[in-house]
């Protein structure tokens, strides 16, 4: 009798297991062919900065901080879900951040634009990807182990700093910016919502909008997203896989981890909900491409591929150390007002723009 | 198709990654002489829809953007 019951219950929980996994997957399909059609890459959008004084993307990257972090907040004043900003651990956020930073401009792409890139048939993406994997797991259980717990540790100088008084809305004691100050969440996310679309609504248009000639389907399927078409996308995907989700919104770098772990590992819980994302990721990018004609199976030289690996390596190391890779941190943790996805965010674009620097522009 | 203006140069990308294909392009128009024309091959989608844009912000005149293939674009551009 009592064993019937229990399975009933397993299977129950199964039930719910399954149906959320497919959730990351569903969501990761929307969201890889929303990211193939907006180009939506984070390593081009600071390192354009820079290079080339360009600022489509970054407007992009801008917006979809803006939708989801008044999204988040909403959904947490209703009571829908909590905020669940990262640990600030101040000395992995820099760490962790800079060299990720420089991992990707290495790679070609950060998490995100690896993974959607990957779909594309882009080979060198493939390779970061490995790369990316294989750099987060020995750092989380192998050779880079004691570098993870030193900037990571349990006392001391480094040690994580969290709040007696988190504040409203939020499921845990760490650190955001409405917390440090002891004021309403809303407060930020007001003046920031504001600064923000007053400087892209002022700095609008320009040679930066795609001619859109054609019919609906070909604006969609065939042509590169407007900027602020992908920016409120990414940002509403984002809302959506908070909702599903419930514990986080979107994050690359931690679901390939999973997969690498799983894959070498008899052990299948490591697959988790952003496992399914990142691998819906690499279907919706695939799909997206196949019908606008991108999809071409191509790969750079051999020295370019070696260059891209390292990249990836650095990328997932520096993920692990700074417990988020620029998704988790600047487009899921900064919307969430967290200190160390601001922190870390900070030192990714530093990273991003120091690499950039001695990679393309000197001499 | 390639019947329209005769190119100076070509810049055959196709195969690099981001963002060596709009970094050789601009390293490529500075060298060449005003009114030359640039013609550039590559299969990058986010450097088909970029090259366009930071060209002509340094004052090239961008003369066609064409898709010639599957995940294929030929641009040509006139050196400032």
């Amino acid at each position: 009798m009592e064993n019937t019951n229990k399975s009933k219950v397993e299977k129950g929980l199964d039930l719910i297991e399954t149906s959320l996994m497919a959730s990351g997957l569903v969501v990761g399909i929307i969201f890889g062919f929303v990211l193939q059609r907006g180009r939506f890459c984070m390593n081009s959008a600071f390192r354009d900065i820079i290079l080339m004084k360009e600022y489509t993307l970054l407007k992009a990257v801008a917006l979809a901080i803006v939708v989801q972090m008044i999204g988040f907040h909403l959904l947490a004043t209703l009571g829908y879900i909590e905020l669940y900003p990262k640990t600030f651990y101040w000395g992995a956020m820099i760490f962790g951040g800079f060299i990720f930073g420089i991992g990707m401009v290495l790679a070609a792409g950060c998490a995100s634009g690896t993974t959607y890139r990957v779909g594309e048939g882009m080979m060198g993406s493939f390779v970061a990807l490995l790369g990316l994997m294989i750099g987060g797991l020995i750092t989380s259980g192998g050779a880079l182990k004691d570098l993870k717990s030193y900037l990571q540790p349990s006392e001391g100088a480094l040690k994580a700093i969290t709040t007696d008084n988190p504040g409203p809305y939020l499921g845990n004691a760490n650190l955001t910016l409405a917390n440090v100050f002891g004021l309403d969440p809303w407060i930020f996310v007001v003046i920031i919502a504001i600064i923000i679309l007053a400087v892209l609504i002022w700095k609008r248009g320009g040679s930066e909008e795609t001619k859109t000639e054609g019919t609906a389907y070909e604006k969609i399927f065939k042509r590169g997203w407007n900027w602020w078409v992908t920016g409120i996308a990414i940002g509403i995907i984002g809302i959506i896989a908070f909702i599903a989700y419930k514990k986080y919104a979107l994050g690359i770098s931690g679901g390939w981890f999973g997969f690498l772990e799983a894959l070498i590992t008899p052990d299948h819980d490591k697959l988790n909900w952003f496992t399914f994302l990142v691998i819906g990721v690499v279907i919706g990018a695939a799909v997206a491409a196949v019908i606008a004609g991108e999809f071409k199976l191509r790969a750079p030289n051999a020295r370019r591929l070696l260059q891209q690996f390292i990249g990836g390596l650095i990328m997932g190391i520096g993920a692990v150390i700074g417990t988020a890779c620029n998704i988790g941190h600047i487009l899921s943790g900064v919307p969430q007002l967290a200190l160390s996805s601001i922190l870390g965010g900070i030192f990714i674009v530093l990273g991003c723009w120091v690499a950039a620097y001695i990679m393309f522009m000197r001499g | 198709m390639s019947s329209d203006v005769k190119p100076t140069e070509t810049l055959d990308v196709r195969g690099e990654v981001c963002p060596y294909p709009d970094v050789k392009t601009q390293k490529k128009l500075k060298k060449m002489k005003s009114g030359e024309i640039l013609e550039v091959l590559l299969d990058y989608p986010l450097s088909a829809e970029r090259i366009p844009r930071s060209v002509e912000k340094l004052g090239h005149e961008v003369l066609k953007t064409e898709k010639t293939g599957t995940g294929e674009w030929r641009i040509l551009i006139k050196a400032k």
